[in-house]
């Protein structure tokens, strides 16, 4: 068991010692998964969270016309998961990629049973987390309906300030609902304002 | 005069493709406790061990990307590389040349194989090498030095041993014919079979041997195979190598640089907030546009 980011990420938020977060941890196991090789697949049932200690991993849907469209991306320090499926146990609409060669600990729900029972913090800030996520998704849906692809690019870059050099263009085209061409345009208009020789 | 010692001799780790045109294996900074500390000023060593790439009407390579705060230098062994930047500037690495790209306050291009190469395709052998810049020379303006192999100074060794092309610092007397901002030695041995050659760095010089043909013997006792690394110890000044057959090996040497190193991607600064804001630059166009 060694996920030393996830341990710091819930020893800073939540009021616990180490030694009893080390025991509710080592119930997790830390997967390594290679580029390329997914974490859930369409309509199987997602049964974890998976909270990314290194590498870059991608949730997305593929339309009828075999589009990709990606929901989120999550690099180290994220979780990312398909909550309906988990919660719900609905097949799965999308899919759960790695994107460069990463490490996730898998997250069940007895995990989170258990952080409540034994720490009576962690389910307000669980409940803090789920609004912070809720906020997020509701201000997404706003953007992709009303705002102007520079608009998109700018809220995308601050939250997520390396992913640019991390992927192709194209998925973050998918990702912001535009065309890779509209990106490029963004992109090369930024520059034009903001290069200085 | 002490001898230096070798530190442990390194196996080319397992390789992986930097776009789809180089095929490397990594030895700094990744495994072995060759990180960037341990191995300044040099931050990064990618070798592209010979690999024959079919031919292709589309040149492979790396797209568009930065770099800020070091050096890039681009060692073409066999193959050629064609490269972009976005003040217009270009040109081609050739067999045997180098190319010594000076990032330091930021540029933005592209790496491809060469575009008549790549509809041949064949043998491809390449070292990429980072070597960092001091605080002081970080915010500099890029510049090229793009050094063809018979503008390189070569020094003949005794005895018919071969040769040393000294691509940056100084060996027996011959400069290098890249000027470097601190302390770096750069070389290629080309050794016969038999021909033996001795080197003497600061005992605190990071220092790393590649072998890229040929087996060599260092210090009489260190046997380093083809595309195997040894890293030298700081315990000493000098030591000597041996080819075991025709040789060629690439030996760097340089004066550490102490500065702290905050390093992610492309960039290579000195703290953090320094490190967010070439990612924010980045980000907002201030490396300029470059068409892919």
């Amino acid at each position: 068991m060694n996920s030393p980011k996830l341990k710091l990420f819930l020893t800073s938020n939540l009021d616990i010692d180490d030694d009893e977060i080390l025991s509710i941890l080592k119930s997790c196991q830390v997967k390594s998964v290679k580029k390329d090789a997914f974490l859930l697949r369409e309509n199987e049932h997602c049964k974890h969270t998976f909270f990314v200690e290194s590498g870059l991993i991608r949730q997305y849907s593929i339309d009828d016309k075999g589009k990709e469209h990606t929901i989120s991306f999550a690099p180290e320090n994220w979780f990312v998961s398909d909550r309906e499926s988990v919660y719900f146990d609905e097949a799965s609409a999308y899919y759960i990629q790695a994107l460069e060669d990463s490490e996730v600990v898998m997250i069940d729900e007895d995990f989170f049973l258990k952080l409540s029972e034994e720490i009576p913090s962690f389910t307000d800030f669980n409940n803090k987390l789920l609004h912070n996520h809720i906020r997020h998704l509701q201000k997404r849906i706003n953007m992709l309906l009303s705002a102007s692809a520079e608009q998109r690019y700018l809220e995308f870059v601050a939250m997520y300030p390396d992913i640019l050099l991390r992927v192709p263009q194209t998925m973050i085209a998918s990702y912001l609902g535009i065309t890779p061409e509209s990106l490029s345009r963004v992109r090369k208009e930024l520059a034009r304002k903001n290069f200085k020789k | 005069m002490k001898t230096k010692t070798v530190e442990l001799v390194a196996s080319p780790r397992e390789p992986h493709f930097v776009g789809d045109g180089f095929r490397v294996h990594n030895f700094i900074p990744s495994g072995y406790r060759m990180d960037m500390q341990r191995m300044s000023p040099f931050l990064l060593l990618d070798y592209n061990s010979t690999y024959n790439f079919p031919a292709s009407e589309k040149p492979r390579g790396v797209g568009v990307h930065p770099h800020k705060g070091f050096e890039t230098v681009t060692i073409a062994y066999k193959g050629k590389v064609a490269h972009h930047d976005n003040s217009g500037g270009g040109g081609v690495i050739g067999e045997g040349d180098v190319q010594w790209m000076t990032a330091a306050k930021g540029i933005l291009h592209k790496e491809y194989h060469e575009e008549e190469w790549s509809k041949k395709g064949g043998d491809f052998q390449m070292v990429q090498l980072w070597i960092n810049l001091p605080a002081k020379d970080k915010k500099k303006e890029p510049k090229y030095q793009a050094i063809k192999n018979e503008n390189i100074n070569r020094y003949e060794l005794p005895d018919n041993a071969g040769q040393i092309e000294v691509i940056a610092g100084k060996y027996k007397g011959t400069k290098g014919s890249a000027s470097t901002f601190t302390p770096v030695n750069l070389f290629n041995a080309k050794l016969k079979k038999g021909g033996k050659a001795d080197f003497q760095f600061p005992a605190d010089y990071n220092t790393a041997l590649l072998v890229l043909e040929g087996n060599i013997m260092v210090n009489g006792k260190e046997e380093t195979p083809t595309d195997h690394l040894a890293l030298m110890a700081n315990d000493g000044e000098n030591f000597e190598i041996e080819a075991l057959d025709d040789a060629l090996v690439l030996v760097l040497s340089g004066e550490p640089i102490n500065e702290p190193i905050a390093a992610q991607g492309p960039f290579v600064m000195n703290t953090r907030e320094e490190l967010m804001q070439a990612f924010n630059d980045f980000n907002m166009g201030k490396f300029g546009y470059l068409e892919d």
